[in-house]
């Protein structure tokens, strides 16, 4: 057997052995699929059998439905991935507070995120009904004026259900990152005279790099990929209001069953999310710091 | 300091996240005419727990939750066992094609799952995997989530207990188990529940790889309480209530390792 | 910290979860659905499981010495799961499906056709000739059949008798009368109408208003598009100007009208018979009346309704016609009417004695035959999934976003011109 000489090489040998598991599990489970994928993206029919060429590429940049679909999705996306990284953050540091009670917030506030998207959607679906649903009923026993916000305000509406859903689970996430910056550091710059909101922006934000690196990706990738809010809310109305990219693909997949061309759409989200990524990782490794 | 304030709009943020789960219990609890009543009911006069009892009159409900149990329960700790080795790796080692793999695993991330289902689902036909256990858990025992989770943890671990581990000549999987583990505690408990939460809702797999009524899931199972044209709104929150206890306890049992921070176990 | 303990038990557990799909793999390889040997196997819709249909399966396993597998799903799942068995090739036996897929899969190839069958025992089962001449042309494609209606339902009037009678006002049926009535009933809380945010709901008003939504001769969508603009303003002035109706809410299903009907909130919806059962059930006391579609230029409603089809890799069609005969039968569709209120396809269950006594079917079933399906001619274009898709966002814009009639309707039309030739 290849009995590599230098120590960098043994390390190499290790590394590799160690995934070997999972290369191949990645092969056969995503790296084949998405291959497929991609070779559907050339072809056409509703058995996807026909050869299209970059027919479904050029179709997919000229069409406004498509356009307008990631328009719609990047206005849905910043709001979520700003939202989820500031009240997130803004609650794990509330709660890493020594406060009574702090493990009954940290279970109230995760909460939500334990259901399902489509349990979530149908509760606030139900709950948001302009004429029959309860928030109406108890705005009008306040005296206040009923809302229409699924009509009025429908992409910032599911935007708001989503982080209601998910802002507990960045807490926990920035909640773990906060557990392990070493109190030291904050005792040593408590003594420098630095006061709470530097101490925030020279020694907490900088040691959460990784997590806050690591939530931001994850809020970009699942917020371009937003799909069960606009299937079991909105239906992607009123008009196209929240045809959100994945759900717009979902339709030309399922309902039209163009697989060929939802695959090129497929591929076009796929190369706009890396791109996003590793502007994020590379942004991410210069902000990284080694103790 | 300005603990006052804090309580309150800890209590506020807290009031908005369970509200409307209070009113999925409340729903849970009334009549189908409660339900589709005129106002909007609050809480029902006559609590109707009969609901319960009629969602496993109605399906094998019983089956599905023992289904949910094992197949989010595997991958689980599927997840467990090999999401922090390989984000070990990417954390601490250096390798050819480091950063190249590195962005192909996360690229995993940014496909919907629809788009690889039908090759997956022809590959699981294939192999004679649909309507089984294997057939729901194989296309899900590790993922990149996990992975990156895990390298963003194991990352500030101090590249000198490594050293010195080794120079005590500890065999690599020696110093992963004994020495980074250990460490990585948060991180697995944030690991394990956020994949069985994840696998528990999961719906579009599971549904178009069972095929008989006694292999579906849970959030699967539910779609048999609506009608052609309208929901049994009383069923399916009482469903949903039924969905979700499993997931809260979990966390209620796993959220003290979250605070049980790092710093404990000798992160300096 | 002695950590160990706990850790190794991890480590156990992991490998026994990495065991069990290498265990369970062991246990022998399953079978695929068609090729089961013993097991026939059905996708239904997950609202028509009905006691009528439980006994003829049970009679269909005993003659055929088959255990049936019926599958139900809610429509949109029901076409996820199907697409991703075509393209495996695993296939049911037989499939019931919303309305409009048979004649999709046919072009496809995905379905079987039953031009065989039919020609064979279609006499003795009285097809087509006892089936609304609508629900045959529908499940045809170039002269052959390739399924059969399992229901036939239309569009109507529902109205709240008791709300009518204390405003004094009469049964409208035109549109004019309709507008005036519910300028009437609107008030105290209680909208005259409520209508529906899903797309098909407009067909009803394009087909009173004679039009035509695509002329395959002329390549022209929604013509003559002066009376398709003034149908669909109409509907939008219900809403924003006359205020007779609430904004509907986009969403994924049809029944705000009903709930908002069922809580004594709207006093007329236009719809189905599919609204019959839950306002009945969830609100005995209103006295529901059921009265003929509103008529404009011409007399004429919105089809809908179910079939079944086999699909073309299905093993066993021999079975699979024998289910669609034993479901079909008359006397299945009239215990089907005794237990849900359906509408059947027959000719023959139109006239029966317990329809013709019942208020609310007999007006349902002397609509039936004015019927029209309107989305026929662009299915066999092969871009319906496209022109539903437009129609929903134009449909919606005018509706719900109080945009323009005539522009928005102009823009939709101008667009399905070019992506229907």
């Amino acid at each position: 057997m290849f009995r590599p000489r230098t120590l960098q090489g043994r390390y190499a040998r290790t590394a590799y052995l160690f995934l070997l598991p999972a290369i191949l599990f990645f092969a056969a489970f995503f790296y084949l699929p998405i291959g497929n994928v991609v070779a559907t993206g050339f072809r056409t029919g509703p058995m996807a059998d026909q050869w299209a060429g970059l027919d479904n590429y050029g179709q997919a940049l000229s069409d406004p439905a498509v356009r307008h679909s990631f328009l719609v999705t990047a206005g849905f996306a910043v709001m979520v991935v700003a939202g989820s990284i500031v009240i997130g953050l803004a609650l794990a540091m509330a709660i890493d507070q020594p406060l009574r009670g702090r493990v009954l917030f940290r279970v109230l506030l995760l909460v939500p995120y334990l259901t399902s998207v489509a349990i979530v959607g149908l509760l606030w679906r139900n709950i948001l009904d302009p004429e029959l649903g309860v928030l109406n009923r108890v705005l009008g026993a306040m005296g206040l004026p009923g809302q229409t916000w699924l009509n009025t305000a429908p992409l910032l509406t599911i935007a708001a259900v989503t982080l209601w859903q998910s802002v507990g689970y960045t807490m926990v996430l920035f909640l773990a990152g906060l557990q392990g910056i070493p109190e030291t550091y904050h005792e040593a710059a408590k003594i420098d005279g630095a006061d709470a909101w530097r101490r925030f922006w020279r020694i907490t934000l900088p040691l959460l790099a990784p997590t806050t690196l690591f939530v931001s990706v994850m809020a970009v990738i699942s917020g371009l990929q937003a799909f069960g809010q606009a299937y079991i809310i909105t239906g992607g109305g009123p008009g196209d209001a929240t045809d959100l990219s994945v759900f717009h693909i979902f339709n030309v997949a399922f309902r039209t069953r163009d697989f060929g061309y939802s695959s090129a759409q497929s591929v076009l989200l796929l190369i706009v999310i890396v791109a996003f990524t590793l502007v994020q990782l590379r942004a991410g490794r210069r902000g990284e710091v080694t103790y | 300091m300005r603990r006052p304030l804090l309580y309150t709009l800890l209590g506020l943020a807290c009031l908005v996240t369970v509200l409307p789960l209070l009113y999925m219990v409340s729903l849970s609890l009334q009549t189908e005419a409660e339900t589709l009543a005129a106002d909007a009911v609050l809480w029902p006069d006559a609590p109707q727990w009969g609901n319960y009892a009629e969602l496993f009159a109605r399906a094998p409900f019983g089956d599905f939750i023992v289904n949910s149990l094992v197949v989010a329960g595997c991958i689980t700790l599927a997840h467990l066992l090999f999401d922090p080795l390989v984000g070990y790796v990417f954390a601490k080692f250096r390798f050819p094609l480091r950063n190249t793999l590195f962005v192909a695993l996360l690229a995993t991330l940014m496909v919907p799952f629809f788009v690889r289902m039908i090759p997956l689902y022809v590959l699981m036909a294939n192999l004679g995997w649909l309507d089984t256990y294997q057939g729901l858990i194989t296309p899900f025992l590790m993922d990149a989530f996990g992975i990156f989770l895990m390298r963003q943890f194991i990352q500030p671990i101090p590249d000198d207990l490594i050293s010195a581990a080794r120079i005590d000549g500890a065999s690599e999987l020696r110093i992963y188990r004994s020495v980074i583990l250990p460490q990585t505690r948060p991180a697995l408990a944030v690991l394990g529940l956020f994949t069985f939460v994840f696998q528990w809702n999961e719906f579009l797999w599971p549904l178009v790889a069972t095929s008989t009524p006694e292999m579906r899931t849970i959030p699967v199972g539910l779609t048999l309480f609506n009608q052609e044209y309208f929901t049994l709104w009383h069923l399916t929150a009482a469903g949903s209530v039924i969905l979700f206890v499993p997931t809260a306890v979990l966390f209620v049992l796993t959220q003290r390792y979250f605070v049980r921070g790092i710093a404990l176990t000798g992160l300096k | 910290m002695p950590s160990h303990p706990s850790r190794r038990d991890l480590f156990r557990l992991a490998g026994a979860a990495a065991a069990v799909p290498v265990l369970a793999s062991c246990a022998g390889a399953p079978t695929t659905q068609s090729a089961a040997p013993g097991t026939f196997t059905v996708y239904w819709n997950a609202g028509h499981d009905y006691q009528a249909y439980r006994k003829v399966i049970a009679e269909f396993e005993q003659a055929n010495k088959v255990k049936v597998n019926l599958q139900k799903y809610q429509w949109p799942d029901l076409r996820t799961r199907l697409l991703a068995d075509f393209a495996s090739g695993t296939v049911p036996d037989l499939v019931e499906e919303p309305g409009g897929w048979v004649q999709e899969f046919a072009i496809s190839g995905n379905a079987r056709s039953l031009q065989d069958y039919v020609d064979r025992d279609g006499e003795a089962m009285g097809f087509p000739s006892d089936w609304q001449p609508v629900t045959v042309e529908r499940n045809s494609y170039q002269g052959k059949v390739y399924g059969v209606q399992l229901h036939l339902t239309c569009n109507t009037l529902l109205y709240n008798q008791a709300m009518l009678r204390d405003a004094g006002v009469a049964v409208p049926t035109t549109w004019e009368e309709f507008l005036d009535a519910a300028k009437k009933l609107t008030g105290d809380g209680v909208h005259g109408v409520a209508l529906n945010q899903d797309y098909t709901y407009l067909w009803p008003w394009m087909v009173q208003a004679g039009v035509t939504p695509y002329d395959p001769e002329t390549g022209k969508v929604m013509t003559p598009i002066a009376d398709a603009v003034a149908a669909l303003q109409f509907q939008a002035d219900l809403v924003h100007k006359h205020k007779v109706a609430p904004v509907p809410v986009s969403g994924t299903d049809y029944s705000g009208p009903q709930k908002l009907f069922s809580a004594g909130r709207a006093a007329m919806i236009l719809t189905g018979p599919w609204d019959l059962e839950p306002i009945r059930k969830t609100s005995p006391d209103i006295d529901l009346g059921v009265a003929p579609p509103l008529k404009h230029k011409v007399a004429a409603t919105q089809a809908a309704g179910v079939s079944m089809f086999v699909p073309a890799k299905a093993a066993r069609p021999d079975l699979s016609w024998d289910f669609i005969k034993r479901v079909t039968a008359l006397d299945v569709e009239r215990a089907a009417t005794k237990e849900t209120g359906m509408l059947m396809p027959r000719v023959s269950w139109a006239e029966l004695p317990e329809v013709r006594s019942d208020a609310a079917l007999k007006v349902f079933a002397d609509a039936l035959p004015d019927a029209r399906d309107s989305s026929q001619q662009v299915r066999l274009t092969g871009k319906l999934g496209k022109w539903e898709e437009a129609l929903k966002v134009m449909y919606q814009q005018v509706l719900i976003q109080n945009q323009p009639a005539d522009e928005t309707l102009r823009r939709f039309a101008a667009s399905a011109e070019s992506f229907l030739k």
